[in-house]
């Protein structure tokens, strides 16, 4: 019958526009799913991102509210940020954080297995290009790691009919560690010691990757996430992997802190591994783009006024003598007004992290903060967050209504906290000549703080506030420096360099401080902000997320929920 | 490819059907003829006679009930038969021009029905088949005719709203499935899933429902869903011309209660000072708009005397005045529909053609919103050699437009921008919008200005021709190649504008088009015929379906001018973009179908098809599916016999099928990469492949990424169904009607289930992984008779469905309702509702202390119950462990009921639909009577104002908070309403004027009549779970489907 058999060819549909997996194992192939890899790495985007993680790392800090149109507006992040009415089933966003570091893990996952199938003679880069994968990997499983403890740990050679069945507790908290630091140690050994295209790790940023992996490894968790001891090993080889960049990299502090968040200095000379963005020149219609919801809500921009710094965060500014006001930063004036500024002398972080109405945004002394532009002063008052911004006449500036976003880097790495890590390795380390050298280290960073003021003027040239920042000098401005002194002013000073960050939960839980710092930020905070009225860090279950129930279910209980939840 | 049997055969028609049967052309005329009466003597026009057994000798009486036409032998059966009246049957030799007198059937027993390929007398039906009185919906106005079916088939539910865009949400007999519910229409033999949005209702001749797996199978695949049967118009002996026109006027009546700009004022004071008294309202409210003065009275309690708001949103710019704008007032209009069809029918001995223009316009109660559609129709057949063979065509083209980006999004923006906007800024130019504070929503106003000039329009061919060859006598072959093209084209241009804190400076356009081309052959042999009292109706048939869909867009930025004519894609200056894409499947099948009736008592039905998908894996594209059915019509039996007229009409009916369902990703049984530069999108995932790693910008390096896993073992997903009825006719069938009982069985359910995460991106698949089962019944009641010169026909139709999934893969059985672990949807129907019970309001500390613990409870927030927790028995916590079934959104009972009069020359039309049993999730927009709910700088419902307060204990809204202390949205029977209603659909009472008036003006009919449809709502409006809003029918923000009134006029020359 000539009908049966062209209809029987005519079933024969192929889809379209569509390319097979076995058409993809050439070397151009493999560099094609690399770029795939990289690109999700830096996947931005308000539902959840891969990027900078100020959610889980800063809002739960209390460096900052969540912000926005209520404790309604992006629900869940109220429940991130108050902890108490948290539950592992209403956990949609924390869904999607899990998903999404999968989805870049099996990007990955997809590129190294067809580069370790090809052989060395047609793909040249093949072990470079392994390296390269293996860090995003670890790059990727860190923040697993720091959000979750637990997950399920999933290599190239995992068959992928078993994916659903490795369990989040195959491995211990330290084996889990030590495949990260694997990763690491088999990238330091392969990676060029410059590359060409910036956005690919060096040898260094492998290191210092491996020296901040090591630090958390070191302190040592047991099974309800105290911190019982801590690794001296893990931390003589952080203290040396640090020095080896500090002494080799080529890198070295700007003169002014204002420049690691300005798209004019990306790539630049403190920076050691960033995730590279792109806003206006890709090619593409809305860019790869940063930072989403953090943006004022004023006609430059026009939304929508997530992340604002908490007073908390802003009275931490408070300096005595040019160190911070330790015992009093938190009583008294609230940092949160040009007066204050005025009138209390503070650390010029300050202005480069946070802005309030009347004050200059950004840096550009004509272009002053209006009390309108923040978006729900009622429940979470007048701060914005600064670091992340650009001004809406920067190159880098995306407006994609109703969101907003940059092509600003996000620096993952950068020789500001590699000076901090070795210094506290030291400090954890403990004997007289370390502490030396890690006072000497905080001290860099302090007098490139005391320098970084060339930029926080009014439009008349006044500075915009009382700016006192010293080095700590031991008997002159602060206490004795022994170690339990020197591990306050470490912890200090990385709240001071990196609020705002994203990094400030995972030293709390790192520290092992995490309960205790943020049921004392509660006490003071819920007096300012009656949203955090029934707050309440949960000690031995708070350190991390709940597994989320739905990744639970689909594998049928295989996974264990953390502990507490 | 397409190879189109029947022409290959028409053109060397005569040597082939010769040698198959030499003695017919030899032949010499032979005719019939006689003269058709009704019961009073009155000649009958436009009655059907025809020889039995040959489909293309037939004729149509003239207007003095006349007829002649030729037959193939004097002993042929002669059947004559007219739409209300019982068919007669008599032999040829008894005719010879005599007068015959036919009798009225309240059964519409000799009706024929379409029931897939062939058509069946509605005497013989076994399966559940559902015959829509076209007459009844004719002067709907909601452009669709399955709009204007609501309420009117038993087991056909029919959901719409208010939009003027005419499509609805059609299910037969619930939801069998978890991919596409929408069942297959089938065209004059074409088949297409599109909704009926662009076929004019008066085109339409005779709707059928096949809803049971009997009568739908001959449909196999895709027909799991029911199947509607529409057929158009077809041109009749004589030239009769018709037209009709109608003009409706729809008001604008506001579907939300807003808070005016002072009562927003009191709203905020209260939220603010609620959760701390020390705060200062005026200096911490939104945007520092209002201003507050208050006193504390002798108990310490604050007491607000007066609200006031400066003067300008912007007080250093002074743009924006504030206002007290009425958004919904500014965006409702008066809506008008107009309707106009004039058609043509002509036909002589051997040709018959069918012609009409018609043209439909709908513009919405929201401002800018319309759709508007002009169509043409042209059916004609041809019958020559002999009346042996009959070619023809139904043909219609349509055309429409419709607004784009302007609905029922911006009854939402009503809500979502505070009433102390303006709508212009002060110079009456610019645009009113947000200040900081105020939530980033836009100017409703300016949504729709700005979008004035965005329409899609549409072009739609549709129809078949057709070659009906008689072999012998009884025997039969048609073929069918049926066409369905449809191009859409979009220009949409977005305008730069400033709207407060909002706004755009580059314009862009869009333009978009689709080209749609779907083609069905089926071709058909059928033997009908008889043995003693043995009548035995064959068909064997084969059938091919080609879809092809493609897609194309472009868009570029900034525009010099912003005007239409300027804004041309070419004159975009920068950012261009574009994209395209194409898509295909195919189907081919093979089926037979005999019934077969036993002198009118036995009736059997058996019918076996074969189908093939493209869309499944290689090894399982074909699949069978089998039916049958039975009947016996007792009535017809002698030992019932005594009973007439009192049981007139007695039928038992049993049938059981299978269809099949295919209706998913044309390649969903493939593993797929894409290549993807960008993703472009702001509300999802960066899920774009390319990456920056030069810093430098320029083209970047880009990937590849997994889009889907394959699945080369994909099969059919197949439905059984029982299906039991009765059909009864009593006291001469004045009184009449049918009941049904089914079950519905969906197995190897087509999913695409969500997975765990360490499978990555992409690992997506199509499996056949749920099982679904549907039972119900339907009853129709019909009752007729005239009382004195009033004659009255009620009609009422009952459908009750009840929806269980029975089976999903583990893996997912948690994407639907259910507390994530062991308390799941199994067993339950998928529009089941989840949640915590909410057990009032907390009145005081006293009873909080008493209660369960629950963070945030305090005086004012709603109190939930503590029904459970980790060792099954309540915790005395409330926690994720206190959730249960709180509701199910199926309706338990849809009904309809219709009353209709007449008396001389009027005629009136009463028609009520409702739904019982309904529970409705209205958490989207009762959370506006929670302030901390609904984003701050947002408006609210004015029953907010009623909140709870020490004093207002009475109150069920919680307590007014800047704060989501208490997690209120969390989802709970607060948010769980009755849908139930019952509505007066429409009233029509019509006039038809006198035979001696019209003959002065050589018309040979006309009516008018005037319409009112959604004329009452009756709602819950009273107990536990009561409605708050206005119509449970179109609920939150929905098109609102208001009071209409229309005029209109129908004619015939």
């Amino acid at each position: 019958m000539l009908f049966s058999i062209a209809c029987n060819k005519n079933l024969d549909q192929t889809p379209m526009g569509s390319i097979s997996s076995a058409d993809l194992n050439t070397p151009e192939g493999v560099e094609q799913m690399i770029n795939a890899a990289y690109s999700f790495c830096g996947q931005n985007h308000f539902n959840k991102q891969m990027g900078l993680p100020y959610e889980e790392g800063s809002v739960r800090a209390g460096e900052a509210y969540k912000g926005g149109s209520g404790t309604n507006d992006n629900a869940e992040r109220n429940l991130w940020e108050t902890f108490v009415f948290m539950q592992p089933t209403t956990t949609g966003d924390l869904d999607n954080l899990w998903w999404v570091h999968y989805v870049a893990v099996g990007r990955i996952h997809d590129a190294l297995r067809r580069a370790k199938d090809l052989d060395e003679s047609v793909y040249p880069l093949k072990n470079e290009r392994i390296a390269e994968l293996r860090f995003l990997r670890a790059h990727i499983y860190f923040y697993m790691k720091v959000c979750f403890k637990f997950f399920p740990y999933i290599d190239e050679d995992t068959p992928e009919e078993e994916y659903d069945k490795v369990s989040n507790d195959a491995l211990s908290d330290q084996e889990l560690w030590n495949k990260l630091i694997d990763d690491l140690r088999y990238a330091v050994s392969i990676l060029p010691i410059t590359q060409e295209e910036v956005g690919r790790p060096t040898k260094f940023a492998a290191e210092a990757y491996l020296a901040k992996v090591l630090l958390f490894a070191a302190y040592e968790q047991d099974a309800t996430n105290n911190v019982t001891s801590v690794n001296r090993d893990k931390l003589t080889e952080v203290a040396d992997l640090c020095k080896d960049i500090i002494d080799n990299s080529g890198k070295s502090l700007y003169n002014d802190f204002a420049k690691n968040f300005l798209s004019a200095y990306e790539n630049g000379q403190e920076s050691i591994w960033a995730i590279q963005y792109s806003a206006n020149d890709d090619n593409s219609p809305t860019g790869r783009l940063n930072a989403w919801l953090i943006y004022p809500v004023n006609s430059e921009y026009g939304c929508c006024g997530f992340l604002q710094p908490s007073e908390n965060l802003m009275n931490s500014y408070k300096t005595v003598n040019g160190v911070p006001d330790f015992e009093h930063y938190n009583s008294g004036d609230v940092l949160n007004n040009k007066a204050a500024f005025a009138s209390h002398t503070i650390d010029p972080r300050l202005m480069h992290t946070i802005c309030v109405p009347e004050m200059p945004w950004k840096y550009d002394p004509n272009f002053i903060m209006q009390k309108s532009w923040a978006r729900t002063p009622e429940v979470y008052g007048y701060s914005m967050s600064q670091k992340m911004i650009v001004l809406p006449t920067d190159p880098s500036f995306r407006k994609t209504n109703p969101f907003m976003g940059s092509g600003l880097n996000w620096d993952v790495l950068r020789l500001d906290e590699i000076i901090l890590m070795r210094a506290e390795a030291l400090i954890q380390l403990g004997d007289q000549a370390k502490l030396d050298e890690a006072l000497l280290l905080i001290n860099q960073i302090r007098t490139r703080a005391a320098g970084s003021t060339g930029m926080l003027k009014f439009s008349d040239g006044t500075p915009t506030g009382n700016f006192s920042v010293q080095p700590y000098q031991p008997g002159v401005n602060c206490p004795v420096w022994n170690q339990e002194f020197a591990f306050k002013a470490l912890r200090w000073e990385r709240l001071l360099e990196f609020a705002t960050e994203g990094k400030r939960f995972f030293d709390l839980v790192r520290w092992g401080i995490a309960s205790e710092e943020m049921n004392t930020y509660f006490d003071t905070e819920r007096t300012r902000k009656s949203y955090l009225k029934d707050a309440k860090f949960t000690k031995n279950r708070d350190e991390y997320f709940p597994v989320p129930q739905q990744q639970i279910n689909y594998v049928k209980g295989l996974y264990k929920q953390n502990p507490g939840w | 490819m397409l190879f189109f049997l029947p022409l290959a055969t028409l053109s060397n028609p005569l040597p082939g059907i010769g040698n198959m049967k030499p003695r017919v052309n030899q032949q010499t005329d032979i005719f019939a003829s006689g003269k058709v009466l009704g019961e009073n003597g009155e000649p009958l026009s436009g009655v059907t006679v025809s020889e039995k057994g040959s489909a293309n000798h037939s004729t149509l009486t003239d207007e003095n009930g006349s007829f002649s036409f030729k037959i193939s032998s004097k002993s042929s059966i002669i059947v004559i038969s007219y739409v209300g009246y019982k068919t007669i049957e008599m032999s040829a030799s008894k005719l010879d021009g005599a007068a015959i007198s036919m009798a009225r059937d309240k059964l519409n027993l000799d009706e024929v029905v379409v029931t897939g390929y062939v058509s069946q007398k509605k005497a013989d039906l076994t399966g559940a088949v559902s015959v829509v009185n076209v007459n009844q919906i004719a002067s709907n106005t909601s452009g669709s005719a399955m709009r204007a079916l609501q309420g009117k088939v038993a087991g056909m539910s029919v959901s719409a709203n208010g939009s003027p865009d005419p499509t609805a949400t059609i299910r037969i007999r619930g939801e069998g499935t978890l991919n596409n519910n929408n069942p297959l229409y089938i065209i004059d033999g074409t088949p297409t899933t599109r909704s009926m949005g662009e076929l004019a209702l008066m085109d339409i001749e005779s709707i059928q429902v096949l809803k049971d797996a009997s009568s739908a199978s001959i449909y196999g695949s895709r027909a799991a869903n029911g199947v509607i049967i529409i057929t158009t118009k077809k041109g009749k002996k004589g030239t009769v011309i018709n037209a009709s026109a109608s003009y409706t006027s729809v008001s604008s009546k506001k579907p939300l209660n807003l808070m005016n700009t002072e009562q927003r004022g009191i709203a905020q004071y209260w939220a603010i000072k609620n959760d701390n008294p020390n705060a200062d309202p005026t200096a911490v409210g939104i945007g520092g708009i209002y201003s507050y003065t208050d006193h504390q009275d002798a108990n310490g309690n604050f007491v607000l005397d007066k609200v006031t708001w400066r003067e300008y949103l912007d007080p250093v710019e002074k743009t924006m005045k504030s206002a007290d704008t009425d958004w919904q007032k500014e965006i409702l209009r008066r809506g008008q529909v107009q309707q106009y069809n004039v058609s043509l029918s002509n036909g002589n001995e051997n040709s018959h053609v069918f012609f009409d223009l018609d043209y439909y316009n709908n513009q919405g109660t929201i401002k800018g919103s319309f759709f508007n559609r002009y169509s043409a129709r042209i059916n004609s057949d041809y019958t020559f050699l002999n009346k042996r063979v009959k070619i023809g065509e139904n043909l219609s083209i349509s055309k429409w437009r419709r607004s784009t980006n302007i609905g029922d999004g911006n009854l939402g923006s009503t809500k979502s921008l505070m009433s102390i906007v303006p709508v212009h800024t002060v110079d009456g130019i610019g645009w009113g919008g947000p200040i900081g504070g105020m939530s980033d929503r836009q100017n409703p106003v300016r949504l729709i200005e700005d979008n004035l000039q965005n329409y899609q329009d549409l072009l739609r061919l549709f129809g078949n021709v057709y070659a009906n060859v008689e072999i012998l006598k009884g025997l039969t072959f048609q073929s069918s190649l049926g066409l369905d093209l449809t191009g859409s084209w979009q220009r949409t241009m977005d305008l730069t504008y400033q709207s407060g804190f909002l706004s755009e400076d580059r314009s862009k356009v869009t333009q978009t088009s689709a080209y749609d081309f779907s083609w069905n052959n089926s071709n058909v042999l059928r033997y009908v015929f008889d043995k003693s009292r043995n009548n035995f109706d064959i068909m064997l048939g084969q059938e091919s379906i080609g879809y092809q869909g493609n897609g194309f867009w472009a868009s570029r930025r900034v525009y010099a001018l912003e005007t239409p004519n300027y804004m041309q894609l070419d004159r975009g200056e920068t950012e261009r973009d574009n994209g395209g894409n194409e898509s295909r499947n195919a189907m081919s099948s093979w089926f037979g179908k005999i019934n077969y009736n036993y002198d009118g008592r036995y009736l059997a039905s058996f019918t076996l098809r074969r189908d093939a998908s493209s869309v499944f894996g290689e090894n399982n594209r074909w699949s069978t599916f089998p039916a049958f059915s039975l009947g016996w019509v007792l009535s017809n039996e002698k030992f019932l016999g005594n009973l007439a007229p009192t049981l007139s009409h007695l039928k038992l009916r049993y049938g059981w099928g299978q269809n099949g369902n295919s209706q998913i990703d044309n390649y969903a049984a493939f593993q797929m990469y894409e290549f993807l530069y960008d993703y472009n999108s702001v509300w999802d995932w960066n899920w774009g492949t390319a990456y920056d790693f030069t810093g430098q910008g320029g083209n970047l390096p880009s990937g590849f990424r997994r889009t889907q896993r394959g699945n080369p073992n994909l099969k059919w997903e197949t439905t059984s169904q029982h299906n039991i009825g009765v059909d009864f006719g009593f006291l001469n069938s004045t009184l009449n009607g049918s009941f049904d009982y089914y079950l519905k069985y969906t197995k190897d359910i087509l999913m695409k289930p969500g997975y765990v995460a360490t499978l990555g991106e992409g690992a997506g698949m199509w499996l056949n992984g749920a099982d679904i089962r549907n039972r119900g019944f339907e009853l129709s009641l019909n009752y007729q008779n005239n009382i004195g010169t009033v004659g009255t026909n009620i009609g009422v139709v009952l459908a009750h469905n009840k929806q269980r999934i029975i089976k999903v893969p583990d893996v997912v059985i948690n994407n639907f309702a259910g507390d994530g672990k062991d308390d799941n949807i199994l067993g339950r129907s998928r529009n089941s509702l989840y949640g915590y019970i909410a057990d009032g309001l907390f009145q005081t500390q006293e009873e909080i202390d008493n209660a369960p613990a629950q963070v945030g409870a305090a005086p004012g927030r709603i109190r939930y119950r503590d029904i459970n927790g980790p060792d099954g028995k309540p915790d005395g916590k409330i926690d994720n462990y206190d959730r249960t079934w709180i509701g199910v959104q199926d309706p338990k009972l849809e009904y309809g009921f219709n009353i209709g009069l007449t008396w001389k020359n009027f005629d009136f039309n009463l028609f009520f639909n409702g739904i019982l049993g309904k529970d409705l999730n209205v958490q989207s927009w009762k959370s506006w009577t929670i302030y901390s709910l609904g984003t701050v700088g947002e408006n609210y419902d004015v029953r907010l104002l009623d909140a709870w307060t020490p004093t207002n204990t009475g109150s069920k809204i919680p307590a007014i908070s800047v704060n989501n202390y208490n997690e209120e949205n969390r989802f709970s029977t607060y948010y769980v309403e009755s849908g139930a209603y019952l509505k007066i659909r429409n009233a029509e009472l019509g006039y038809t004027f006198s035979k001696a008036l019209l003959n002065t003006i050589k018309t040979s009919s006309l009516r008018a009549y005037l319409r009112c449809d959604n004329i009452l709502t009756i709602k819950k409006s009273r107990g536990k779970n009561a409605y708050t809003g206005l119509d449970p029918e179109t609920p939150g923000t929905s098109y609102p489907l208001p009071f209409s009134i229309t005029a209109g006029i129908k004619l015939t020359l």
